[in-house]
């Protein structure tokens, strides 16, 4: 047996050595993949770039007046949501995964929903609701007959901030630690329930220790949500580090000051990133499945109303009422924004989205052929850092490259004498460009785990039997991992039609995606038109959600 | 024994599951004395897993009454909680908790609080023969070890019955034989009651006090490894534990004739026969000189096995062939025509299905 592998190894080996080196494809692959990797860093680099020369006109006055308070409501806001998430989505997924109780089918995916509603969408949403003139006031009137004058309550502050970003970015942590109890949970369960412990005990002593890891993730995710939020805390008025970089650069025209605040808000990123991996730190172990079905505990019937009651109210305070709030505006609006020009609208948007979500999935499968045709240790380091553009904020992402694009513009203008207009910033290239720095990571988890599902054999077959590496791609590789593709597509396609701030910053001139013009709406005291895009936004956000919950997170039942 | 000596009872037992037409045991009656240790078999699906846990209370029976040291522990109604039964369980894989260190995890169990929770969980490990460091966590570990200290786990608490879901089948062929010799020495030390599952008949009958066998959640026998192995009640019992060759014979003057030749009545009466046929294992025959009253075939597939080798037989006449194991030194080639006896006592057949 040894003998057998060792013979392996050294075919392989020599095999390998020949393909990597002579196999001219495979090269190609390579290179590709190291350009695009230099391209796609070009933003963080530009930043640290940056760093070292002066910084903007501006920098000194913001620095004394405004920075304090960037610092303190990012980490406020950080705390408070962080908290908050982690609360609401580690009981309810602690509830929904162990328990049976009136309603638990609906619940384990209505609570996913929140996450199709943009945070922006749920400021808008809320404000109309606690208006006093909005929807509770309405309600109130209606049934009871009374409701108070002025607002329920006033959301536009750091509070309300706090409330309005964990309503709708719970289910990061809720669905990444439902999913971990549903992984590993079933079997220790019973092993500590036969050993004679109590719910309670089981779950502080070996459920909460045991989902740390999937907790810390989902708070992580949120966490990033809340640094990459421009729209939600625009709109409330507690200014960060986001709205900073928008002030400096489209106020005061100030791209460095912009510069040097997308550092701040980068170091944000990067203690989170290290927070999340320090407490994973000596995690070597991997949860086994759990293989014959988990029976769900009978609460008492008191506890079955407590959770129903909770659940009930997660689900309408960060789904329902909202969403009844943006109908209700559309069924006032749809006469005004239903118009031809909407359809072009959505068209556009939908384009743009697709396009996005093609190129994605093309630079995903460039990185993905690399590593898995020279096998060499840095190209899945390369990979991993090309997919880092999800943690980074859109602004940081969009000033990073409008930086370099601007200068090279200006370049091409005087090389031409004035005759190019602004050719990379002026159109769809940056937008294009950026989303793919931003999203890659989306589209290429998908496509990798496709890959590893298929493995490496089918393709090396193909390839002993004369085909080149283009050619495998073409006719077996795609066509198996097609699902894959068309999920890594679809995410993709989502988030790109949600984004808001870098679509704000880099979009063609007059040019909206749905996103901005509910943006440009709500902020222009036409929060009501803002409904029908936005509602546009949540139904196409549905699709990959429940998509989403139907592939993790199921015990074997 | 008498009645007071079944510490486990179950009386009728029977469970479904409700997305599954058949049901998984059905109407089982099993009595497990004090001190034994018994081994439940059956092909996968047999309900073999589902009876450990109704004893366990993971799952509740549909009717039927289950009784521990003549408490009732379950019944169609009735169902007590899993953490109040005195029942210890090894998991198929462990469910070693992956945060605990090995001592945490033995002291996860225990009653007693400080100093002395401590000092039995390390007397616990010493007993199972754990060789490793009880401050180390268990992906650390190999499967033997986190093995060892899944059933100091499950002892812990001093429970009365232990049940081990399939204990052996994540251990390789080699560390087999000393796993099963160790951790039987180890039940019995204690003095536990055990139960295990299992699908591998090597595993019972090389360990166990006595066997059950299930087939489609119904109980098939009970009785000793030997028993089963020798006087199966049935054809499935007979062959689950290994080829059962089907002989068929006719009466003749001088003793019978069989497709593979004659048969003395003397021989043919040390083998049970039923319905005009003979029944017997491969190792029940061996190979001899020819003469009249050996038995004739032709070798029709040859499987070197190592320490034996398996002919399969075509009968001169027409009839069904039969397996025999003979010795490994034995040349035989395809297509030869061998002459066998049958040994002394060959295996018996009391009832067909």
């Amino acid at each position: 047996m040894k003998e057998g592998r060792g013979k392996n190894a050294l075919l392989s080996g020599r095999k390998g050595f020949n393909l990597r080196w002579r196999g001219s494809m495979r090269n190609y692959w390579v290179v590709l993949a190291v350009v695009l990797f230099i391209f796609i860093s070009i933003p963080l680099c530009t930043i640290v770039v940056k760093l070292f020369s002066s910084p903007g006109p501006y920098w000194d006055h913001l620095s004394e007046t405004r920075l304090p308070l960037y610092f303190y409501h990012t980490i406020l806001l950080l705390l408070g949501v962080g908290g908050l998430t982690v609360v609401i989505g580690v009981v309810t997924a602690w509830w929904v995964s162990t328990f049976e109780f009136p309603g638990r089918k609906i619940f384990e995916w209505l609570l996913i929903l929140p996450l199709s509603i943009p945070t922006y969408i749920m400021a808008y949403a809320y404000t109309g609701l606690v208006d006093s003139t909005g929807t509770l006031t309405r309600w109130s009137e209606g049934i009871f007959g009374v409701a108070p004058s002025g607002r329920w309550v006033d959301l536009m502050n750091l509070p309300g901030a706090i409330f309005i970003l964990s309503m709708s970015l719970f289910p990061y942590v809720y669905l990444i630690t439902r999913a971990s109890f549903a992984r590993q949970f079933s079997n220790f369960y019973d092993a500590a329930a036969v050993l004679g412990k109590s719910h309670t005990t089981i779950f502080f002593r070996i459920g909460l220790p045991l989902a740390r890891p999937a907790i810390a993730a989902g708070t992580a995710l949120a966490g990033m949500e809340v640094l990459n939020d421009y729209g939600a805390v625009q709109y409330l008025g507690v200014p960060t580090f986001t709205t900073g970089i928008f002030s400096a650069w489209f106020s005061l025209g100030d791209i460095t000051t912009a510069i040097y605040l997308a550092a701040i808000l980068m170091a944000f990123v990067f203690l989170l990133i290290t927070a999340e991996s320090w407490q994973r730190r000596h995690r070597k172990y991997t949860g086994e499945e759990s293989h014959h079905h988990f029976h769900r505990i009978q609460p008492r019937r008191s506890q079955k109303a407590l959770m129903t009651t909770v659940c009930g109210i997660i689900a309408a305070l960060s789904f329902g009422l909202p969403l009844v709030q943006l109908l209700y505006w559309a069924g006032l609006t749809a006469s005004s924004v239903l118009e031809i020009e909407f359809l072009g609208l959505v068209l556009s948007s939908f384009l743009l989205a697709g396009g996005a979500g093609i190129g994605v999935a093309l630079v995903a499968i460039v990185f993905l052929y690399a590593v898995r045709t020279a096998r060499r240790p840095f190209l899945s380091t390369i990979a991993r850092w090309a997919t880092m553009g999800y943690a980074i904020p859109g602004a940081i992402i969009a000033v990073g490259l409008l930086v370099p694009l601007l200068a090279v513009d200006r370049m091409l203008i005087d090389l031409s004498q004035g005759s190019w207009g602004l050719v990379l910033t002026g159109g769809f290239f940056a937008l294009m460009y950026a989303y793919i720095v931003r999203f890659l990571a989306v589209g290429y988890n998908p496509i990798e785990s496709g890959f590893k599902k298929v493995g490496t054999q089918v393709n090396e077959a193909a390839r002993t039997l004369g085909a080149n590496s283009l050619q495998v791609l073409w006719s077996i590789d795609l066509p198996l991992i097609r699902a894959s593709l068309a999920s890594s597509v679809l995410f993709v396609f989502v988030d790109v039609l949600k984004e808001l701030p870098l679509t704000l910053i880099l979009r063609p001139f007059n040019f909206d995606t749905l996103a901005t013009r509910a943006f440009d709406l709500a902020t222009n005291e036409m929060i009501a038109e803002s409904a029908i895009p936005a509602l546009v936004i949540i139904t196409t956000g549905f699709v990959p959600i429940l998509l989403l919950n139907h592939l993790i997170g199921h015990r074997n039942e | 024994m008498n009645k007071s000596d079944h510490i486990l009872q179950l009386k009728g037992v029977s469970k479904q599951y409700r997305s599954e037409n058949t049901p998984a045991l059905n109407a089982v009656d099993l009595n497990i004395y004090r001190g034994e240790l018994m081994a439940l078999v059956g092909a996968s699906g047999s309900g073999k897993t589902t009876m450990l846990r109704l004893i366990a209370g993971l799952e509740q029976p549909d009717s039927g009454r289950i009784l521990l040291d003549g408490q009732l522990l379950s019944d169609g109604s009735f169902h007590q909680k899993t953490k109040k039964r005195s029942v210890g369980l090894v998991f198929q894989q462990y469910a070693l908790f992956p945060h605990l260190s090995v001592l945490q995890n033995v002291m996860f169990g225990l009653k007693p609080s400080g100093r002395e929770k401590k000092r039995r969980a390390l007397q616990l490990l010493e007993q199972v023969g754990l060789d490793s460091n009880p401050r180390k966590f268990p992906h650390q570990l190999s499967g033997g070890q986190q093995q060892r200290v899944a059933l100091a786990r499950a002892m812990a608490a001093e429970p009365k019955v232990l049940l081990l879901d399939e204990p052996f089948s994540h251990l390789d062929t080699a560390l087999k034989d000393q796993v099963r010799a160790d951790i039987r020495a180890i039940i019995k030390e204690q003095g536990m009651t055990a139960i295990f599952v299992t699908h591998d008949t090597r595993d019972a009958l090389s360990t166990a006090d006595r066997i059950a066998i299930l087939k489609s959640g119904r109980l098939q026998q009970i009785g000793t490894p030997r028993q089963l192995y020798q006087q199966p009640v049935n054809s499935y019992v007979a062959t689950f534990f290994g080829r059962q060759n089907r002989l068929p014979i006719r009466e003749g003057e001088r003793g019978f004739s069989t497709p593979f030749g004659p048969l003395s009545a003397e021989t043919a009466a040390t083998l049970h026969q039923v319905e005009g046929a003979l029944f017997f294992r491969p190792e029940d025959v061996a190979l001899c000189s020819d003469d009249l009253s050996a038995l004739r075939g032709r070798v029709g597939l040859i499987q070197y096995k190592g320490r034996h080798q398996s002919l399969l037989l075509h009968s001169p006449a027409e009839g069904p062939d039969i397996q025999i194991d003979v010795h490994a030194h034995h040349e035989i080639a395809l297509g030869d025509e061998v002459s066998f006896q049958f040994i002394d006592k060959a295996g018996s057949f009391e009832k067909q299905e």
